[in-house]
């Protein structure tokens, strides 16, 4: 599992590839860090390369939306796999955030 | 500066020594109107304040200088201005203004009543007043945006060339101004009609009486309220223990119209009617997983997907409804296939 985080301009992307498990939540909840600070930003959560995601997984989702929406930042989840999609959609999260 | 007589470059010095006195005096009644105004749940437009400069108060003393005995005797070197939405606030902030500050009741104006029956002009609200452990006044001005927008453009149509105004102009200006009073007091109505709307809503929600309600934005809110959907979101979050996180529910405001929902009597009945295979198509969903949390939207987005199935919607009807939940995208028939299939294993259809 990796997390990696760019900024350009008042775009933030955050790349998760792998398994967003249990396991590793915790490193990844510590890399999302900096999200939770944005000020009035598009946060877009990368999600081409990630496999699978767990209820830790979509925690740390959560955690990231309601500071984003404390912030005036705005949170956009891209390119989740029919899997992720199906999760999404089977623990109502679809109506929680803007996926793309 | 070169013209101003001794007095009043005593009167300039004044201001120079109080300058500092000055800067804290305006961030203490900034932030107690902050506060004031919080506290009283009020939504304004701006809350502006400022100290004449230098510059502008050698203008002001160049020009009547004589009548300024101190510094103190001039009462808008500190101002602050509210511009509010409505103008039911200007009076509801006047009297906070009124608990926080003492007023000079001799040197205030409300020039909103000071107009004759048949004129229309520059209205605002003036008070002077005096913030405990200050003896600096400051003034306090009042008034609506559209009152600012009308003063602003006034002042800069009237004064700046320098040149006075022809009649006919003025006479333009302050027919705008009549405009501009008639569209408050309008606002203000409405702000009004649609406060008692909803407390009708609220109330017929409260007894019961649903199918009096037409279903629209602020009805389906109110009626979100009352939880409807707590005892399906709380079975549901049952299947695997799992914590319940809030959602908004009004993007589903459009799914249900789709639905033929016309009333909040509808809605209750569509709730009531799928209640039941909505909980079986989670239970076969999230049974079989170790998810523990859901968001408060799956139990109306369940009793959505069964009555699309029920009334024959089929898989088209479950794609309309992800591209209204999740916008066009091309995953959307492929989770509306398997949600199909889903459904078909527990027999829903």
């Amino acid at each position: 599992m990796e997390t990696t985080i760019q900024q350009s301009g008042n775009q933030i992307i955050a790349s998760f590839s792998g398994r967003l498990d249990t396991a590793a939540a915790v490193p990844a909840a510590d890399a999302v860090k900096p999200l939770l600070e944005a000020e009035n930003s598009e946060i877009i959560l990368d999600c081409t390369h990630l496999e699978y995601i767990s209820s830790s997984g979509l925690r740390i989702f959560l955690s990231i939306r309601k500071e984003a929406a404390a912030h005036g930042s705005k949170v956009i989840v891209r390119n989740i796999n029919a899997d992720i999609r199906q999760v999404f959609m089977m623990t109502g999260f679809i109506s929680l955030f803007e996926i793309q | 500066m070169d013209a101003l007589d001794l007095h009043c470059q005593m009167i300039l010095e004044e201001y120079r020594e109080a300058l500092p006195t000055l800067e804290r005096m305006q961030a203490e009644v900034l932030a107690t109107l902050r506060k004031a105004l919080e506290r009283n749940g009020l939504v304004v437009t701006a809350i502006e304040t400022r100290i004449k400069t230098e510059e502008s108060l050698a203008g002001k003393l160049a020009l009547k200088g004589g009548k300024y005995a101190t510094l103190s005797d001039i009462t808008d070197i500190l101002g602050a201005r509210i511009i509010t939405f409505y103008t039911d606030d200007v009076d509801r902030i006047a009297s906070i203004a009124e608990q926080l500050f003492e007023i000079d009741w001799n040197n205030s104006v409300d020039k909103r009543r000071l107009h004759q029956l048949d004129s229309f002009g520059y209205n605002s609200l003036h008070y002077i007043c005096r913030l405990p452990g200050y003896d600096m006044r400051f003034e306090l001005q009042l008034r609506t945006t559209l009152q600012h927008a009308w003063a602003a453009i006034n002042h800069d149509t009237g004064y700046k060339s320098g040149i006075e105004i022809p009649r006919e102009y003025m006479r333009r200006i302050n027919r705008l101004a009549g405009l501009l009073e008639m569209a408050d007091d309008e606002f203000s109505r409405i702000r009004t009609e649609i406060t008692d709307y909803r407390r009708r809503v609220q109330s017929l929600v409260q007894n019961g009486k649903l199918d009096d309600v037409l279903l629209d934005g602020d009805t389906f809110r109110s009626y979100l309220q009352a939880k409807p959907l707590d005892r399906l979101n709380r079975r549901i979050a049952a299947i695997n223990q799992a914590e319940i996180q809030d959602a908004p529910l009004i993007r589903y405001l459009r799914v249900l119209k789709a639905l033929q929902c016309n009333t909040l009597g509808d809605v209750s009945r569509l709730i009531q009617t799928y209640e039941e295979d909505a909980y079986r198509l989670a239970r076969h969903q999230l049974g079989n997983t170790d998810i523990d949390i859901v968001s408060s939207a799956i139990g109306l987005q369940n009793i959505c997907i069964v009555c699309i199935l029920k009334t024959g919607g089929g898989k088209i009807g479950l794609e309309r409804l992800f591209e209204v939940l999740n916008g066009n995208n091309s995953q959307n028939a492929s989770i509306a296939e398997m949600t199909y299939q889903q459904a078909r294993n527990i027999e829903l259809i």
